[in-house]
């Protein structure tokens, strides 16, 4: 799940200050499941904006609405009523989300109300952490299912620096050692082989630092492989 | 009930409809005769909202007084708190409504009358709430009695002790106040026919005549001196004086009325009063708890005896002899006693009452169309409510046999319904379908919740009682009573999923008290297990849950209410209370005690239903300052709702500092439970920070 956090109001306030209307999207998904950016945090920001507003003696119309999730189109079409006599939206979502959204509705000022942060897990009351970077090349298979790219701050694919220290790393004691927790897992089930084996260097051309990436599922696209039998004529 | 979910949409037709919190029942309203909605007063009475409480037992029930007195409860009897401790003591709250001093008094709406007049014949509380019904659909009842009061058995039968005279006539009063008319003196049957009251226009009757005769027994010696018959004996007790004094009392029979009759003779100086019955200990019908008060009082009850003859000596009674009894009922669980006549038991007394049981007087039904079965019972159709007259109608203990005073009510509702669907040309139809009641509570919950202590009645000691027909209860004080109906499980009030919303993010798993909600593909939330906290409510980032009880806008309603009593010139501080805290925001009972002249205070039944969002929807309503007065540790029949506060209290203001409002414009008291002095000093203090920002003042 993609994680996010509310901007202070402060931040979100400068791109607004002189909106009339303003809609505030919150989103139905990942940032729901993590309570920054669902309906309610949606409502909390509106009322935000309208009390600061009449702090400043100024009345701003604000209006909520939650779609089930900003990062597919077919949920933002819907959106387009509200959206057209606002002034500005202000979007809940992760970065993907008010991406599209700009898109879809190019002419619009949209402005994030989260800084979109980690993909991460529900680790504890209230508490999510980062497990997975998005590098492109996953060795979770050959890491006990703990990502030393995530995990580990200097993201070293083979095996602990010199920093590890009873299983806490240099960086922070609060912090558990990447290769520690590896090790410790591996050893449990008896096979340590994998971290005997030399890996090669990432490709650090697939990672983040790189271009921008994209996803594909050919069989959810329209484009027909070649191989394919052509369709029947009717 | 599974499928507690429904669509945005649904949500959207159905809010404000009343179809969600009537969807399940709660086992105390399925079990209502009159099905009053309990779990709502009880809601209201633990936010100190006594008259909207009483208002919505009125609904149903025209004898708030009488039954909150004398009710056989059978809601208690099906509370699911059984399950956890002991039952709510609904009755008790039920009195505790109607003893209250409103400001605003108890005025009574005369509703507008321009349809037929119908005649009601008694005025004991079938015949009574047949009326009312009546009168409040526009019909103008006239109500006819031979007695000198209104309330029928509850007037002349009831002793004082459980039921106040002066406690029913407010009830009779009320009733009288909303259009019915009450004609006392009156008996139907003799110079007034029912054809009479056919010709002087009542277009339909209703015979609500009860039991009025008691029945003797036709043994040797009946006819003696000092032989009573238990009504004509009720009736005249509590202005008879001291005549039993010295008397040994003998009471015949074993139900509610034998044992009303022995704390009666107790009453009036009988040095000793026995109860005899046929019946064994567990077979003996009159209530339970009526039969420990009597034991309390020194009333003893002797079982498995049968009169066989009155003793006599000089034509007054001087004992009365029984013989055994071996059975009471035969295999199919008829009334059939058997005797074992070569036992015999003698019991020496002055007095002997019989009171084993009673019959209407149906002497107005003689030489009309409403006809008398050969066992002397009024032909009847239990669907119809109807006699074999078309335009004559009957209900309460003429047709249902003994009962008690709420299943009379609920006989005159029903007769009420026949009569206006007959005027008005409908076809009678008083079946009814009722929403199914809650599912059992599952052990595994009951093992999370936490155990309350049920309010003690306090009552006057047996010793100093049985001197005097002073009522014995005394009702519960305020503190006590709002206490008490917090002990409520709010059953069924629980909350539905709104399926398009649900994110599935298990917020409501991890934050439910008792770990209710399963969350498979969206949140699944059991309406048998919930206990209606409203936390996940408060709590869904996806705003997909909403209670069946209160819309998600209650609390800005409430808050809404609360500033428009307030002069918006001057300072406005909105003081959130759980209805806990209520004692101590009564401001010592006057208003110029008040910490700052310009607070409000909403009470809640529990801090679990205040979210952040309500939080700053109160300072956008216009609220200059939010006192909360925290929930102590375990005062809350919710566990966590203390810390559950603070951190909600926390996050809002966070978002209100951020908003540029003074973050001490919003304080958390700690310590206002019970605690007048805190919660005003915490009020005070909001409204010095409040006016330093908002140059308002008090």
């Amino acid at each position: 799940m993609i994680v996010a956090d509310r901007k202070p109001l402060e931040e979100i306030l400068k791109h607004v200050a002189g909106c009339g209307r303003i809609l505030v999207l919150g989103c139905g998904g990942c940032v729901t499941v993590c309570a920054s950016g669902g309906d309610r945090q949606a409502e909390h920001l509106a009322a935000q904006l309208r009390l600061a507003a009449k702090g400043q003696g100024r009345a701003v119309e604000v209006t909520v609405k939650t779609p089930t999730r900003q990062c597919d189109r077919e949920f933002l079409e819907p959106l387009r009523a509200d959206i057209g006599p606002a002034d500005a939206v202000i979007s809940l979502a992760c970065g993907v989300g008010v991406q599209l959204l700009a898109e879809v509705f190019e002419a619009k000022p949209v402005y994030p109300a989260l800084n979109t942060t980690f993909m991460g897990a529900h680790t504890g009351p209230g508490t999510w952490t980062e497990n997975c970077r998005g590098c492109g090349q996953c060795v979770l298979a050959e890491t006990a299912g703990v990502c030393p790219v995530a995990r580990c701050a200097k993201s070293l694919v083979n095996g602990a620096c010199g920093g590890t220290n009873k299983g806490k790393c240099e960086v922070s004691k609060e912090i558990d050692c990447a290769w520690y927790l590896i090790y410790k897992r591996l050893k449990a089930r008896g096979d340590l082989s994998f971290l005997r084996a030399e890996r090669e260097p990432l490709d650090w051309g697939k990672s983040s630092s790189g271009i921008r990436r994209t996803l594909v599922h050919p069989e959810l696209t329209d484009t027909v492989p070649a191989s394919a039998p052509a369709a029947p004529k009717s | 009930m599974p499928g507690r979910q429904l669509t945005s949409a649904e949500y959207a037709r159905l809010a404000g409809s009343g179809a969600l919190i009537e969807a399940e029942w709660a086992p105390c309203r399925s079990a209502c005769p009159v099905h009053a909605d309990v779990r709502a007063y009880l809601d209201l009475i633990g936010r100190g909202k006594f008259r909207e409480a009483l208002d919505v037992i009125r609904e149903v029930l025209p004898f708030p007084g009488a039954c909150g007195r004398i009710c056989h409860h059978p809601c208690e009897q099906d509370c699911r708190r059984n399950d956890v401790d002991q039952p709510a003591a609904i009755r008790d709250l039920k009195r505790f409504v109607t003893e209250r001093d409103y400001p605003e008094g108890q005025k009574f709406r005369k509703p507008v009358q321009d349809r037929a007049p119908v005649a009601v014949v008694g005025a004991g509380p079938s015949g009574l709430t047949a009326a009312l019904d009546l009168a409040k659909l526009g019909y103008r009842p006239t109500v006819f009695d031979r007695s000198a009061a209104g309330g029928g058995l509850l007037y002349s039968a009831v002793p004082a002790y459980r039921l106040p005279r002066k406690v029913l006539q407010a009830d009779v009063d009320a009733i009288l106040a909303q259009g019915v008319e009450l004609k006392l003196g009156v008996e139907v049957g003799g110079a007034l026919t029912i054809d009479a009251l056919r010709s002087q226009g009542f277009k339909a009757v209703v015979i609500a005549v009860g039991l009025s005769r008691s029945r003797g027994l036709p043994i040797p010696g009946a006819d003696a001196q000092g032989v009573e018959l238990a009504l004509p004996f009720l009736a005249s007790a509590d202005s008879s004086g001291p005549r039993f004094a010295g008397k040994s009392v003998v009471v015949v029979g074993g139900g509610n009325v034998a044992v009303d009759v022995a704390r009666t003779a107790i009453r009036l100086g009988a040095v000793r009063v026995q109860m005899a019955c046929l019946e064994n200990e567990k077979e003996q019908p009159a209530w339970a708890w009526e039969r420990h008060e009597a034991a309390e009082e020194e009333v003893a009850t002797l079982h498995r005896l049968g009169p066989k003859r009155i003793v006599v000596r000089d034509g007054r009674v001087a004992g009365i002899e029984f013989k055994a009894v071996t059975a009471v009922f035969d295999e199919q669980g008829r009334f059939s006693p058997k005797y074992d006549e070569s036992k015999l038991t003698t019991l020496d007394c002055d007095v002997v009452i019989f009171a084993i049981g009673q019959e209407s007087d149906l002497s107005l039904a003689r030489g009309t169309d409403v006809k008398v079965d050969e066992r002397g019972r009024l032909v009847f159709d239990r669907n119809t409510a109807r006699t074999s007259a078309q335009d004559v109608f009957a209900c309460g203990e003429v047709v249902t046999g003994p009962g008690s005073a709420v299943e009379a009510v609920a006989s005159g509702h029903r007769a009420a319904r026949a009569v206006h669907q007959f005027l008005t040309g409908a076809p009678i139809n008083l079946a009814e379908s009722l929403p199914p009641k809650v599912e059992k509570i599952a052990p595994a919950t009951v093992n999370r919740l936490l155990k309350a202590t049920r309010a003690a009645m306090p009552t006057v000691g047996a010793a100093e009682r049985r001197r005097n027909f002073a009522e014995f209860e005394l009702g519960l004080d305020e503190a006590a009573a709002m206490q008490e109906a917090r002990r409520c499980m709010s059953c069924a009030s629980g909350p539905f999923v709104l399926t398009d919303k649900c994110a599935a993010c298990l917020t409501c798993r991890r934050v439910c008290p008792f770990e209710i909600p399963e969350v498979k593909e969206i949140a699944d939330i059991s309406s048998a297990l919930c206990q209606g906290c409203g936390i996940c409510a408060s709590e869904c980032p996806a705003n997909a849950i909403v209670m069946a009880s209160y819309g998600p806008d209650a609390v800005q309603k409430e808050v809404g209410a609360a500033l428009a009593v307030l002069r918006p010139d001057r300072l406005r501080i909105v003081v959130f209370s759980c209805g806990h805290h209520a004692p101590a925001t009564r401001w010592g009972g006057s208003e110029a005690a008040r910490p700052a002249a310009v607070a409000k205070e909403i009470y809640l039944p529990s801090m679990s239903r205040l979210s952040a969002a309500d939080i700053l929807a109160a300072f956008e309503a216009g609220a200059d300052g939010v006192a909360i007065l925290e929930c102590t540790s375990g005062a809350c029949r919710y566990p966590t709702v203390d810390q559950r506060l603070r951190r909600r209290v926390d996050l809002a203001r966070q978002l209100l500092v951020e908003a540029g409002i003074d973050g001490a414009r919003l304080s958390l008291a700690v310590g206002g439970a019970g605690d007048p002095a805190a919660a005003s000093k915490a009020v005070a203090q909001v409204a010095e920070r409040a006016a330093r920002q908002t140059h308002k003042h008090g």
